[in-house]
Formats: C-alpha cells, sequence, structure tokens
C-alpha cells in the first residue's frame, strides 16, 4: 500500500519471514531468513513473525521460536501439502492486510519467487528480488536491499519509501541461521484457508520428488567444472563424485567438450554458459579470457592445476598447486557423505 | 486458443567484453537481443500453434528499437506484434511492468494463454510472469519444462521444482513462465525473416492500454534503484596451496567450513 | 585444395549478415556484393557458420534466398556441430543441390539460441558430445563420395592434443586442414607439413589491422605488436614462408586491400623464384 508519510509507515509493524515448506518440512531456508529478520527486528525494535503455510505441521512450529520467531502465524491445511500458489497468495495478503507488517522475506527459490510476486502486486508494494545485504536506513528506518543484477556484474542498492509493507526474496545459503536457542519460546496464531481463497483454477495432478535431480548449471551452489587437465570422459567421473557429494553440478571448458568428453550443455564461457555459484572448481582449466567471462562473478573460486602461472590461478581465491587426479580424491575424502 | 508472448529486449552477453584493469564485463556498445529465457516461451506458442491452431501475438514495453525482437519472434513464426512504448512507461519496476503489459492484455481481449521467460537475464527478478497473473487474477504456472497437454480451456503443466516438479491442471486463461528444458528454440530463416520485416508494427502508447499515470513508469514503481556498485572486489590475495594433495585438500576443505560454503 | 593451392586460388572468407542486424538489406546487399566479387577473380568464398557463436544466417540460404551463382569449385561452406539434425540435412542437401563439394567441418561456437547435435543424430556411440569428428563421420557415411572434407588446426592450442585430435579427424575423413591465423610462420604449423606432407593445408591469414582480435579469435593470448602488424607483408611472408600451402584470407578489406592482394600470390612467387 502506498505509505508515503511518517504516519503511514508507522501503522507498519514488525519483520515477517514466509516460510519455504516442501513435503511439510519447514526448509533451512527459513532458519536463514529469521537469522537475518532477527537483526533486522533488533535495529526496528519490533517482533519477527514467521508465517507457515503447509499441510502436517505438528512439531515444526517450536523449532521456529528456538531460531528467531517470536511469532508464528500458521496456517496447518491439506490443500497446502500442494503448491498452490493462487491459494497461498490469497492467505498471505489477508495476513498482510490484517497485520501490516513493515517487512516480508521470502526464499528465492522456485515456490517463492510463484508466490510473493502476487502477493506485491494485490498488496501495492515493491519487491526486491535475490537480495545479498538487507540492512535499516539509520536516517529513517527504510530497509535498504543489496541486490546482484546483469548477471552478477553490478550491484545495486534498493528501497521502497513511500510503500508498505517492503518485500523481498533472498537466496537459501545467503544468511547465516542463528544458533538454536532452545530455551526460546513464542505465540502462535493458527489461521485457515477460508472458503473464498481456495481457488479451483489448479489442480495439482502429479509430485514427483527427486533431490538426487541432477541440478542444472545456471542454477548450481557448487559447480566442479574440468578443462583439457581431465584427459577424457573416465576423468569427469572423479568429477562427479565431488560434485555429487557437495550437490552441485559438473561444468566444462570448451577443451573439454570439444574433445568429446561432456556434452555442450556443461559448457561455461562465451560461448557456454554464464554461471554464478557460490563456490566454483576448476579443475584442468586454464582460464582463457573465453572461460573466465563465463564464471568470473561466482563467489569463491577454486583452481587446482599443475601449472601455478595460468591465468585461472591467478585469479582464484584458492589455487592448489597439483595433480587433480591426486587432489580430487583427496577433497572428497575429506567432504563426509550427507 | 489465443496466446500473447512477452519478450524483453537485453543487453547480450554473448559480445561481452572483459576489462582487463578490472577483470570485469564491458557493457558498453553491447548490441541489445531478445532475453534468451524469452525465446523459449515463444517457440512454445508457436509448437501450440502448430498443434491445435490459434494465434501468436508477441508484446514488449520498451524503448521505439525493442521492435526488433518482436520481428525475431515473428520470423519464427508469432503472427503478430505490439510494442508498449512511451516515455511514461519508462523506470518501470517489476510492479509497473506487470500492471502495463496486463494492461494491454486485457486490451487484446480474449487472450487465453500468456507465456513469459522464466527471467530476464539482466532485471533477474522473475517476477513480471506471476505479476501479470496477479494483476490479471489469473492462474499461474512458473517454471515451466513441458506442456503435455493443453485443450478444451485446460492446461497441463509440468512445474519445476528444486526438489523435483510437479503436475498441474490449470483453467485458462492463465500466465505461464518456462524455463530452458521446455524446447529448442529454431533459429529464424532468411526467409522467415525478411517475411516478418514486412509486417506493420503497432506502438501503444499509455492511453492506448488505458493505463493510469499513477501505475506506470516511474510513478508506478515502489522500487527506487538507489545506488549501483561494481561488486565488490574479489579477494585480491590467492591462498596458494602446494602441499602434498591431502595437505591441500584438508586445508581447502576447514576454508570451505570457515566461510560456511560446506 | 589441392587445385586452388596449384592455381593461387585465395580462400576468401565472408560472413553472412548476423540475425539481430538492424540493417538487413543493406547487409544482405553487402554480402551479394562481395560473393560475387570473389567469384568474378575467380577466388574460393568461404562462408562461415554462426562463427563467434553470433546468430547468422546460414550460407546456404543466402544463395538461395539472394539466387547468387555459386561457381564450381569455388564455394566453400563452413559447417559446425550447433544444427539440429534437419537443419543438417537441410544443408547439406542444398549444398549437393549446388554442387557445392568443398566444407569445412568444425565443432564450432555456441551460444545459448543454437541448438546441438547429439551424439543420436549422428549415429555416434563412443562420444558424449559430437565434434568435427562425428560430424565428419556422419558426412562420409550419408553423402560417401560427395564432398571434399576440411579440418580446422589451431597451432595456439597444446600441442599434444591437437595432434592427437588431428589424427581422428583425418581419421574420420578429412582431407585438408586450414589453419587458425599465423602471423609469419608457426613452429607448430611446421611441424604439422611434416607430419601430413601428403595433405594440403591452407594457412590462415589475419587481414584485419586489428592484431587485438586475433587473441580472441584463437582462444589464447597472441603476443603481436599492434603498431607494427601490418597485414598485406604479413601475407607476403607467408607465402615466402610456406610456398606449398594454400591461403585463406579472415577479414580481408574489400574496399582498400582487395586490390592489393589481387595478383600478390604470383608477384611473391616470381619474386622468389628471381632470387
Ligand atoms: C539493477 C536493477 C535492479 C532491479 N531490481 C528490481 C527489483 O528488485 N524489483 C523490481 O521490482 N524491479 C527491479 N528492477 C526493475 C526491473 O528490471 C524492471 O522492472 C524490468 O522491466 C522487469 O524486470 P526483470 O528484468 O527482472 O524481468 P523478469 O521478471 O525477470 O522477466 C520475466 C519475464 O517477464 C517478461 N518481461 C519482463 N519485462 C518485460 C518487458 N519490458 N516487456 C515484455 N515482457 C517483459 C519476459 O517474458 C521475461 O522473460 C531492477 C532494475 C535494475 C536495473
Ligand atoms: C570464439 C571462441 C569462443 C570460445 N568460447 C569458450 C567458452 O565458452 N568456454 C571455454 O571454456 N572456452 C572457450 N573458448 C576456448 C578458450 O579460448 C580456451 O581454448 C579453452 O577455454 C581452453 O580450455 P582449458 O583451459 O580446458 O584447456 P587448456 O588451456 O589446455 O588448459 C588445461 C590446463 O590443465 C592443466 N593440467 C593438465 N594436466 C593436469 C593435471 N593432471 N592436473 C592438474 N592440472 C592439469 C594444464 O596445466 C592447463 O593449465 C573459446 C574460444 C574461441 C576462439
Amino acid at each position: 500500500m502506498i505509505a508515503n508519510t511518517d504516519e503511514a509507515r508507522t501503522g507498519y509493524r514488525n519483520v515477517w519471514v514466509v516460510a519455504e515448506v516442501l513435503g511439510g518440512q519447514i526448509q533451512k531456508v527459513t532458519y536463514e531468513l529469521l537469522g537475518a529478520a532477527r537483526s533486522l527486528a533488533n535495529d526496528r525494535a519490533c517482533e519477527v513473525w514467521c508465517v507457515v503455510m503447509g499441510h502436517g505441521l505438528d512439531g515444526q512450529i517450536e523449532p521456529l521460536f528456538h531460531g528467531g520467531a517470536d511469532v508464528v502465524l500458521a496456517v496447518d491445511e491439506p490443500r497446502f501439502a500442494e503448491f498452490v500458489d493462487e491459494d497461498m497468495a490469497s492467505v498471505l495478503v489477508r495476513f498482510v492486510d490484517t497485520h501490516k507488517p513493515e517487512i516480508v522475506l521470502c526464499g528465492a527459490t522456485t515456490r517463492g519467487r510463484a508466490l510473493i510476486p502476487r502477493v506485491a502486486v494485490a498488496a501495492n508494494c515493491g519487491l526486491t528480488a535475490d537480495c545479498t545485504g538487507l540492512s535499516i536506513d539509520p536516517e529513517n528506518g527504510d530497509l535498504l536491499q543489496t541486490r546482484p543484477a546483469f548477471g552478477g556484474n553490478i550491484m545495486a542498492t534498493i528501497r521502497c519509501s513511500n510503500h508498505r509493507p517492503q518485500m523481498a526474496t533472498v537466496r537459501p545459503r545467503v544468511m547465516n541461521a542463528l544458533p538454536a536457542d532452545t530455551g526460546r519460546t513464542g505465540r502462535v496464531i493458527r489461521e485457515q484457508l477460508l472458503e473464498s481463497e481456495k481457488s479451483t483454477l489448479k489442480k495439482v495432478v502429479e509430485i514427483f520428488q527427486d533431490t538426487e535431480n541432477a541440478i542444472n548449471l545456471a542454477d548450481a551452489r557448487f559447480i566442479i567444472a574440468g578443462g583439457r587437465g581431465v584427459k577424457g570422459p573416465e576423468g569427469f567421473q572423479l568429477l562427479k563424485r565431488l560434485a555429487e557429494r557437495v550437490n552441485g553440478a559438473v561444468g566444462a571448458s570448451r577443451a573439454a567438450v570439444d574433445s568429446g568428453w561432456v556434452p555442450y550443455n556443461h559448457q561455461v564461457g562465451q560461448t557456454g554458459q554464464t554461471v554464478q555459484a557460490m563456490v566454483y572448481v576448476a579443475c584442468g582449466i586454464s582460464g582463457q579470457i573465453q572461460h573466465l567471462v563465463g564464471m568470473q562473478s561466482c563467489d569463491y573460486i577454486i583452481a587446482i592445476d599443475k601449472d601455478p602461472d595460468t591465468p585461472l590461478m591467478q585469479l582464484a581465491d584458492v589455487a592448489i598447486v597439483g595433480d587433480l587426479f591426486e587432489v580430487l580424491p583427496e577433497i572428497v575424502r575429506e567432504i563426509p557423505r550427507t | 486458443m489465443k496466446m500473447v508472448v512477452c519478450v524483453k529486449q537485453v543487453p547480450g552477453t554473448h559480445d561481452a567484453k572483459i576489462d582487463p584493469e578490472t577483470k570485469r564485463i564491458v557493457r558498453e556498445g553491447i548490441k541489445a537481443v531478445m532475453n534468451p529465457f524469452d525465446t523459449y516461451a515463444v517457440e512454445e506458442a508457436v509448437k501450440i500453434k502448430e498443434k491445435s491452431g490459434g494465434e501468436v501475438i508477441v508484446m514488449t514495453m520498451g524503448p521505439p528499437r525493442a521492435e526488433t525482437v518482436l520481428r525475431e519472434a515473428i520470423s519464427v513464426g508469432a503472427d503478430a506484434g505490439i510494442l508498449l512504448s512511451g516515455r511514461a512507461f519508462g523506470g518501470s519496476d517489476t510492479w509497473a511492468t506487470s500492471y502495463a503489459l496486463a494492461k494491454a492484455i486485457e486490451k487484446i481481449g480474449g487472450v487465453d494463454l500468456v507465456l513469459c521467460g522464466k527471467q530476464a537475464i539482466d532485471g533477474d527478478t522473475a517476477q513480471v510472469g506471476p505479476g501479470i497473473a496477479a494483476q490479471l487474477g489469473w492462474a499461474q504456472a512458473t517454471y515451466v519444462m513441458e506442456i503435455p497437454e493443453s485443450n478444451n480451456g485446460v492446461i497441463t503443466t509440468r512445474r519445476m521444482h528444486e526438489d523435483g516438479w510437479d503436475l498441474c491442471e490449470i483453467t485458462l486463461p492463465a500466465v505461464l513462465t518456462v524455463v530452458k528444458d521446455i524446447n529448442q528454440p529454431r533459429v529464424p530463416t532468411l526467409k522467415g525473416r525478411l517475411a516478418a520485416q514486412k509486417l506493420d508494427i503497432p506502438v501503444w502508447s499509455p492511453e492506448d492500454i488505458g493505463a493510469d499515470e499513477e501505475l506506470i513508469g516511474l510513478n508506478g514503481s515502489p522500487t527506487r534503484v538507489v545506488k549501483t556498485n561494481p561488486p565488490p572486489p574479489r579477494g585480491a590475495e590467492t591462498l596458494v596451496l602446494n602441499g602434498s594433495p591431502s595437505e591441500s585438500a584438508g586445508t581447502l576443505v576447514r576454508e570451505l567450513r570457515r566461510r560456511g560454503l560446506l | 585444395m589441392q587445385h586452388h593451392i596449384e592455381n593461387r586460388i585465395y580462400h576468401v572468407e565472408v560472413l553472412p549478415p548476423k540475425q539481430d542486424s538492424e540493417k538487413l538489406e543493406a547487409d544482405l546487399e553487402r554480402f551479394t556484393n562481395k560473393f560475387n566479387r570473389v567469384m568474378d577473380s575467380g577466388y574460393c568464398c568461404c562462408i562461415t557458420d554462426n562463427a563467434m557463436g553470433n546468430l547468422a544466417f546460414q550460407g546456404t540460404e543466402m544463395i538461395e534466398e539472394l539466387e547468387l551463382e555459386p561457381k564450381p569449385g569455388l564455394v566453400m561452406i563452413h559447417l559446425n556441430t550447433f544444427h539440429t539434425k534437419d537443419d543438417l540435412d537441410r544443408i547439406l542437401e542444398s549444398c549437393k543441390e549446388m554442387k557445392i563439394e568443398q566444407l569445412l567441418v568444425i565443432s564450432g561456437d555456441g551460444s545459448d539460441r543454437l541448438p546441438k547435435l547429439t551424439p543420436a543424430d549422428v549415429g555416434a556411440t563412443d562420444v558424449e558430445s559430437v565434434t568435427s569428428v562425428e560430424l565428419l563421420r556422419y558426412i562420409r557415411r550419408e553423402y560417401p563420395g560427395v564432398f571434399e572434407l576440411g579440418v580446422a588446426f589451431n597451432p595456439y592450442e597444446p600441442e599434444e592434443h591437437e595432434f592427437a585430435k588431428m589424427e581422428r579427424k583425418i581419421d574420420a575423413g578429412a582431407s585438408f586442414i586450414i589453419t587458425q591465423p599465423v602471423i609469419d610462420n608457426h613452429p607448430v604449423v611446421d611441424k604439422l607439413l611434416e607430419k601430413y606432407p601428403d595433405i594440403p593445408v591452407a594457412v590462415e591469414a589475419w587481414m584485419s589491422k586489428n592484431i587485438g582480435l586475433l587473441s580472441e579469435a584463437v582462444g589464447y593470448e597472441v603476443a603481436e605488436d599492434p603498431e607494427s602488424f601490418n597485414p598485406v607483408e604479413t601475407l607476403k611472408n607467408l607465402h615466402r614462408n610456406y610456398p606449398r600451402c594454400g591461403v585463406y584470407l579472415s577479414l580481408l578489406g574489400f574496399k582498400k586491400q582487395y586490390d592489393r592482394i589481387t595478383g600478390l600470390w604470383e608477384q611473391v612467387q616470381s619474386e622468389e623464384v628471381a632470387s
């Protein structure tokens, strides 16, 4: 809603987190958002609320208090065993209208990114996507939202001064969850999906869960990439093993693709894909400019090469000088199976 | 089936150059192209048309030169294009963009299905598709990786999620956003392109679509980009590990843990 | 190719207009003029296939739509692995129909917008990704005896790997080689000539003054002094250093440079004979 006066803005209070619920389980990203919300709430001297929409939520409310929530607004509804974004959005819009939060945070997941824009449109407020930084402007209390755009090539700071609530999505693993404080408790508000909010427009007819799902390179948080130094398709098995351990994807330089060792859709670079992983491990890739343009906005870059002087070894945050066939198995050994 | 595909013109990453000093991509002089994800939306609409008949209208909101992306879509099988253009649209955030596109869709009338790309590669928000659905009060399906069926006013979509997928039956009209897995877009032929050259593309202004001036462009945008910075410089220091493989691996994994990356 | 070398026929690279061209008519006209000029000179017109992954129109459709007249033996089509099977077959059929015999078969540059042949498309069972090798095999199998198939050689890539790849390309049916641009001479190209004395090779001459772009084209940093680089002089040196080789001209300037290279090959040869 438009809130372009101090008076209008003070009508909005508290920081909300919209929980990510999959298969009846509250996901980790929710706790990360609670961590971020807690610190914003401290600055604003207000409460943290967590909105949970799902089915079979018994036993899952308490941990939210341990993670930093003061109030949990829960809708335990059979229909919410499935992701019916239209209905969930209607419920959320009603909650926002009723309780007037100042800030609403949601995970930038496939579900969060489907749900929350619907809410923002209906609530007539701004929504900032994929924030990597959230803070409060000490001058006027606005939420300052920092986010990458143009594929990570610029960082933009965004504010929504004249509308409330201020809404933002945050990707998983960007914020830090608080250590669980089992002494904390809070208030639970139980709510329901109203008949009028049940839309008949969408029917989920089948659900397929596959966490082993080969991860899309563009969305991967962890990429293990190989180049000519990997020497053949057998070498890529080694990379795959590490990728499986860290729930990541396998990437490749063009030299590896052109040798027929890996399919083209794994190629990173100017004539392949641009990736923005949290961690990029380059194995036996020298790092010519055509490769670098595709991966240089990854957050943390690790290079493994026999040659310490390649462009990638210079660019990397960690450069491991050595034979990748010896180093990779050691890394795999260091990371326990989950 | 009457379909509208929303396409956005974005700076191409393709002929990106790296500044040797800053090691960052130089954006100046980069050509504008159709948002890569939107090519999948166009292809899917054309495929639906080829299978069960109908009409495909492509629409973009942008400066006059954004017309080229409409012609590109027409050269691969879209039937018509509409350009939303006018100074008052400038500075739109996703709220104002979805409002304007929704108003235009209402003006077209009788639309059964709107297709968007998963996200634009410049703004990167993925908010416009669901935003349009919300503005129109229609059903939506995002991250669609397959459309197994569409008939009798119901469309079946396979939505991609981090942990798998789900299949939904959706009553039309609806808005879909599509991911790359959905198809392989065809490349325009010279013949198609020459034919597309000749088509007239109407330009709609805010008045043409009956937009409320307070809800478009900067006026209608709750978000404000107040500052843009280059991303924080990469840690200049490289941690060089040249011990034994097991030492290096140990140090690396400890470092990853310390940074909360594992 | 041997015929081209013996008759001092230059290979002139011509790029079809890009898909995103904002002045398509003008670009088409330019292409037509270049093509006709190369035909008139009796040179061989080499038409690229989405070079650098930039979406462009296909050589064969350009010739068909613009009703150009390829002279027998004087058009070479580049063909890479970024096509659908249908498009690949269509291109090959067109070439056959238009009696275009020379194909330069390359792995090529991809992009988000380009499809990629799958191993199944070309009947390959032993690889994860289709490279020039699989494409060569496919064309040989489907069109026996129809085409003369050439491949590319990049002396800037790690040598051992590049030679191993060349061996596979020759095995798969390549019968001529075109190198990446060589400035004056390159020891790895010398080795190539030594290793394959019976296979005709064309060395590529970089005809743009912008030597900086060369590194972008070959994928590795090439140290050359931008001040002193002189394309026409370099071309002369190539003739002197590689008298047994053909020459492929990339980025040739049609306005001023074209006239300066006319007759150059003959001239250098007679100078060499004289000395
Ligand atoms: C640095 C920067 C950061 C920004 N951050 C935000 C932000 O956090 N929140 C916000 O609300 N706005 C933001 N914006 C504004 C936003 O980029 C514009 O609103 C833009 O018009 C649409 O958003 P998008 O590019 O993210 O598109 P997305 O929502 O990612 O696009 C999804 C799909 O919608 C369709 N579409 C999008 N734009 C158009 C169009 N103009 N014409 C036709 N179809 C279209 C296409 O099918 C596209 O594939 C930001 C802009 C910049 C420059
Ligand atoms: C137009 C164009 C577009 C291009 N687009 C792309 C693109 O999109 N993506 C891309 O990647 N490239 C692209 N390239 C190619 C690029 O220029 C390089 O040729 C390519 O990236 C090199 O791949 P590489 O690093 O794997 O191979 P190399 O440069 O050969 O590097 C191999 C590395 O492995 C190391 N090594 C060898 N053995 C071992 C071992 N046992 N243990 C550890 N290290 C070892 C070596 O020391 C060396 O540093 C493009 C080129 C051009 C001309």
